[in-house]
């Protein structure tokens, strides 16, 4: 079980295990930069599972289907706003009622597609490539893990860069934020508030599609009812724990993803399951404590001085 | 303005709901997973019924109605088309209605669906069944139903009752001279599975994806455990669970770890999530074995990796029982055991298992069948063992 650790196959479990997450994280991220909290990140990623299995069977294409995926994740979004927005709908309401639609609404759908009430396994979709990096392959163990992961894995770790650079470094990033920090203020150097959330929702719902994506086309080669189990609301435990920063959402994806697969690995062992399947949560209780500390002493250092 | 948006809101919810369960209250014979063929079939056969039905009423309005039809009512907490449990149900009662005609025998299915809304519905949906009186026997399976059943129990003394694949307790619940009982012998096939999935490993490491470790899953485990190790005294069984029936991701890590750590069959038992395993072995060129339903037939695209399937004939269990019930010999206030002496479990051996698995193998897996239908062999189950005495034989096998 100890060399299985030692395996490329681990690591590449990780980063598997860290893609969907990942996206969902950098989205609940940036909604929650413009003020938001996006809890439908569930929803969301269900239904883009679903509508990328159908979207890509449908068009034969894996980049027509994505497209047409990260458009469904964004009419979410449009909606979520719309009604949060304009509606003054509470914005928990609002991903309740999104999470319950996605429940039904994704078997209602997959019967309608398919015939079928548990999975797709009769839509023939077309899953995200597996991309493999010249030379870079050829390096023994690193080359394994660096090259040969799913597109949308290498996409993933590009989004934490281009999120970062996009709310720190563009004028659209610091409007986002500004409406975030004090609606009102912004609104007073005259940002229209109501313009940049919708943005930000927009651009939450495209970003967790391309995990939900990946669930079904990539992680898994077909959709099963309720295949998100949950990871919507670990990533935005994950975004709020990393500060609702990409770059802490980053690593904070990364330690759960390596958590989850930690505790895969010991399964294999003779420890009882329960105890192993208490590493992810038990985790980010740990890290979430040692995050807290960490804040709290440089708040106590700041008012200290 | 705030209140109207909250009642639109509260509206999609409903509807949502609704639309989920859209399919509620079908009767019976729509079960969309049917080929072109059988639904013509079936098109006649309803026909058939609707003109049957029309002569009656014109004949005698009461006829429909009265004490000569026995009536079920299958309330499922699910939906039909699971290719499953429910399907296999409805197929068996179907059977029934076709062998003896509408007016003889005649049932309603009810899918009360199976997500965590819907199970708030399981309770009342019970009570208005048993209130209605209308119904010989109300039947439902697994564990979801059995407090919703109980308090239906104990308002409606007479109502008759069919529970399957979940123990019912009789003490002090109800009348239990109304309640039969269906257990699935679970760990008899799965011991055939374990022995097949031993004789055809080469590396000598098996693995076993469960969804919860519960009792259920446990029987399967410990079946599956006890086939391998008669089979191959030195055989290595890595066992994962995924902690529910609908992570196939999670699944499927779990099984690739299992793959990659030698094993070369696996056995699915995980709802869902179990669909994972398949993609795995698939992937690593490695055999999983199905559950439930056939799975090689479902997955077309993974049959040559999925060797048979282990079923358990909700159909069949349910077909029998109403002939015994109609007949009065149904030993309510009993819990029935089926196994493969009963025809409660069994593989699929098809030309497809014939094609995957070498002839001797399957000729030892039927010897076995025999072993275990007379009794020779006693296969463990895990409503007789201990939690130390499972975790015992698991540790007898683990991959160190």
């Amino acid at each position: 079980m100890w060399n299985s650790l030692l395996t490329p196959e681990f690591y590449n479990s990780i980063l598997r295990a860290t893609t969907p997450i990942l996206f969902a994280t950098l989205a609940s991220g940036v909604a929650a930069k413009s003020g938001i909290c996006n809890m439908a990140l569930e929803g969301i990623l269900l239904f883009s599972a679903l509508f990328g299995v159908i979207f890509s069977s449908v068009t034969h294409s894996f980049l027509l289907g994505i497209l047409l995926t990260m458009v469904v994740g964004g009419c979410i979004g449009l909606f979520m706003a719309f009604f949060i927005l304009n509606m003054k709908t509470d914005e928990i309401l609002a991903a309740i009622a999104i999470n319950l639609i996605a429940t039904g609404g994704t078997v209602l759908l997959l019967l309608a597609f398919s015939g079928d009430r548990g999975s797709s396994t009769s839509i023939t979709n077309v899953s995200a490539p597996v991309l493999v990096i010249p030379f870079i392959q050829d390096i023994p163990f690193i080359g394994k893990i660096l090259s040969g992961q799913n597109v949308l894995t290498y996409l993933a770790l590009i989004m934490v860069v281009v999120m970062h650079l996009f709310i720190y470094k563009t004028p659209l990033g610091l409007k986002i934020r500004a409406v975030g920090e004090n609606k009102n203020a912004a609104e007073s150097v005259g940002i229209s508030s109501r313009k940049i959330q919708y943005i930000s929702l927009v651009l939450s719902g495209v970003l967790c599609s391309l995990g939900g994506y990946f669930l079904s086309g990539g992680y898994m080669n077909m959709f099963t009812k309720d295949m998100s189990a949950g990871k919507g609301f670990i990533a935005l435990a994950a975004s709020s724990m990393g500060g609702d920063t990409p770059i802490g959402g980053f690593l904070v994806s990364m330690l759960f993803g390596a958590a989850q697969a930690f505790a895969n690995m010991m399964q294999l062992t003779t420890i009882p399951v329960e105890l192993i399947q208490m590493i992810p949560y038990l985790t980010t209780l740990i890290g979430l404590a040692i995050f807290s500390y960490i804040v709290m002493k440089r708040k106590a250092k700041l008012s200290g001085k | 303005m705030k209140k109207a948006m909250v009642f639109a809101l509260s509206l999609t919810m409903v509807l949502s709901m609704a639309g989920c369960g859209s399919k509620k209250e079908t009767e019976a014979p729509a079960t969309e997973a049917k080929t072109e063929a059988a639904k013509e079939t079936e098109a006649v056969k309803e026909t058939e019924a609707v003109t049957k039905a029309a002569v009656e009423t014109e004949g005698a309005t009461e006829k429909t109605t009265s004490e000569g039809t026995y009536k079920a009512a299958f309330l499922i907490p699910g939906t039909l088309g699971d290719k499953s449990f429910w399907d296999s149900g409805n197929d068996g009662l179907t059977k029934l209605r076709d062998e003896l005609g509408a007016d003889v025998f005649d049932f309603k299915v009810e899918q009360m669906g199976g997500n965590a809304a819907d199970m708030a519905n399981y309770e009342p949906t019970f009570l208005d069944y048993a209130d209605s009186g209308e119904y010989d026997v109300i039947i439902t399976g697994s564990w979801q139903c059995v407090d919703g059943i109980i308090s239906a129990m104990e308002m409606y003394p007479d109502q008759k009752f069919i529970l399957f694949d979940e123990e019912f307790d009789f003490e002090g619940n109800g009348n239990p001279e109304t309640m039969y009982n269906i257990m699935f012998k679970q760990n008899e096939v799965s011991y055939l599975v374990g022995a097949e999935a031993a004789m055809m490993s080469e590396s000598g490491i098996v693995s076993f994806l469960g969804g919860m470790d519960g009792k259920v899953i446990n029987d399967f485990l410990v079946g599956y455990i006890q086939g391998a190790k008669d089979t191959n005294p030195d055989i290595k069984v890595a066992v994962s669970m995924v902690g529910d029936y609908e992570d196939s991701a999670k699944g499927k890590d779990l099984s690739l770890a299992m793959y990659n750590a030698g094993a070369d069959c696996g056995f699915n038992v995980a709802g869902n999530a179990g669909l994972g395993l398949i993609e795995a072995a698939a992937e690593t060129g490695k055999y999983a074995f199905g559950v439930d339903s056939d799975q090689a037939a479902l997955l077309p695209e993974y049959a040559e990796f999925i060797p048979t399937s282990a079923l358990k004939n909700v159909g069949d269990a349910l077909y029998t029982s109403i002939k015994r019930d109609m007949a009065g010999e149904l030993p309510y206030g009993t819990t029935e055991y089926l196994g493969f002496a009963e025809n409660g479990v069994g593989l699929v051996e098809d030309a497809h298992y014939e094609e995957i698995v070498p002839e001797d193998v399957r000729t030892k897996v039927d010897e076995l069948q025999e072993k275990i239908t007379s009794g020779e062999i006693e296969v463990f189950s895990s409503s007789t063992m201990s939690t130390d005495e499972i975790e015992e034989l698991k540790a007898s096998v683990a991959v160190q």
